[in-house]
C-alpha cells in the first residue's frame, strides 16, 4: 500500500463524514440542543452547589469510611480478633449454664418425673383392659 | 460576611466557562453523534449516549481547562457506545433462550434510502455520495473497536496522537498501531469500490 493512496482514502473518509454531519437532519439537531442546554444547567448546578455538598468530595470519603468500617467487622469477626470469655464479660450467660449444670446434682428428679410417667402409664393400661371378673 | 455570594471577578470567570463549554459542545456535537450512530446504528441509541457524554462532561469536569475537555468528551462517549454494545450483546444471548423472542425492531438496520435526501437537481451525486458513507459505515462497523475508535478520532475528529491517547486510555504507541491496522483494512475492503 503506498503512501498516497492511503492519504486518497483518509481525505475521502474525512470528506464523506463531514458531509454526513452537515446533513444531519433537524430532529436530531433539535436534541442535541436540548441536550446541550441540559448539560450546562447541569454544570452551573454543580458550581452553585457548595463544594461541601459535592461528590466529587465525599466519594472517596465514602469509600474510605466503607473500607474502614469492613477492616473493624473483619477483624472483630475473624478467630485474631476473638478472645477467651470470662464470668466479668456476661454474667448471666453464666447463670444460664450453673442452670444446666445443676441438672448433673439433680439427676434424680428426672429419674423421678420417669417412675411417675410408669406409674400413669400402668393405671391407663389397667383402665382401658379391666380384669375380668373371677 | 456573606459566604454565598460570589466575587465578580469570579462571577465573570463562571460565565465565560459557561460560554466556552457551551461553544466547545456545539461544535463537537454533531460529529459526535454520528460517530455514535456508526458505532450503534442506532439514531436514538446514539442521541442518548451523546448526550450522557455532555452531562457527565459538564458535571465533572466543566472546572478543567479546556483544552482538557475533547479527549475527555470523546473517552466518557467512547465508554457509553462500549457500555451500550456490552448490554446489547447480553440481551441478545439473553433472548435466544426465549421461545418467543423475536428480534428488536430497533436494532435493526437502518435503510440505507433513509438517509438520502430528496430527488433534487444533484440527486445522482447525492445518491453516490450516500451509497459511499454507507460503504464506509459497513466497514468502519466491520473493524474491531479500538481500531474504529482510532480510526474516527484521528481522522474524523482530528485529534493529535496524544490526545487520541488520552481518549482511548492506553499509548501513543498502542494508537499509532491501531490506526494503521484500521487504514489498511479499510484500504483492503474499499480500495477497490473507491477506485
Amino acid at each position: 500500500m503506498n503512501e498516497q493512496s492511503r492519504d486518497g482514502l483518509e481525505e475521502r473518509s474525512r470528506t464523506l463524514f463531514k458531509d454526513s454531519v452537515d446533513n444531519v437532519d433537524m430532529r436530531v439537531r433539535s436534541r442535541l440542543t436540548q441536550a446541550r442546554h441540559a448539560a450546562l444547567e447541569a454544570a452551573s448546578a454543580s458550581r452553585r452547589r457548595p463544594w461541601l455538598l459535592r461528590a466529587s468530595i465525599w466519594t472517596p470519603a465514602a469509600g474510605v469510611t466503607a473500607a474502614a468500617v469492613l477492616g473493624v467487622a473483619l477483624w472483630f469477626g475473624s478467630p485474631l480478633g476473638h478472645h477467651v470469655m470470662t464470668a466479668s464479660d456476661n454474667p448471666t450467660a453464666f447463670e444460664d449454664l450453673d442452670i444446666v449444670a445443676s441438672s448433673d446434682d439433680g439427676s434424680g428428679d428426672a429419674m423421678d418425673m420417669l417412675q411417675d410417667d410408669v406409674d400413669f402409664y400402668d393405671w391407663a393400661n389397667k383402665a382401658g383392659n379391666p380384669e375380668p371378673a373371677a | 460576611m456573606v459566604w454565598d455570594s460570589p466575587a465578580p471577578a469570579r462571577e465573570d470567570a463562571v460565565l465565560d466557562q459557561t460560554r466556552e463549554l457551551e461553544k466547545f459542545l456545539a461544535e463537537v456535537e454533531r460529529r459526535a453523534f454520528r460517530m455514535a450512530q456508526i458505532a450503534l446504528r442506532d439514531p436514538d441509541d446514539a442521541l442518548d449516549v451523546v448526550q450522557d457524554a455532555m452531562l457527565k462532561l459538564a458535571r465533572n469536569y466543566s472546572a478543567k481547562p479546556s483544552a482538557e475537555w475533547r479527549p475527555l468528551f470523546y473517552r466518557i462517549l467512547e465508554n457509553g457506545i462500549r457500555d451500550l454494545q456490552r448490554r446489547r450483546s447480553v440481551r441478545k444471548r439473553f433472548m435466544v433462550w426465549l421461545p418467543s423472542a423475536k428480534e428488536d425492531p430497533d436494532n435493526e438496520a437502518q435503510d440505507p434510502l433513509d438517509n438520502v435526501a430528496a430527488a433534487g437537481p444533484d440527486a445522482p451525486e447525492i445518491l453516490m455520495q450516500s451509497q459511499a458513507m454507507e460503504q464506509l459505515e459497513t466497514s468502519l462497523r466491520g473493524l474491531p473497536a479500538r481500531q474504529r475508535e482510532a480510526f474516527m478520532l484521528r481522522n474524523f475528529e482530528g485529534l493529535d496522537v496524544a490526545e487520541t491517547a488520552k481518549a482511548m486510555g492506553c499509548s501513543e504507541g498502542s494508537v499509532k498501531t491501531h490506526y494503521s491496522r484500521a487504514v489498511h483494512s479499510l484500504r483492503e475492503q474499499l480500495g477497490e469500490v473507491w477506485q
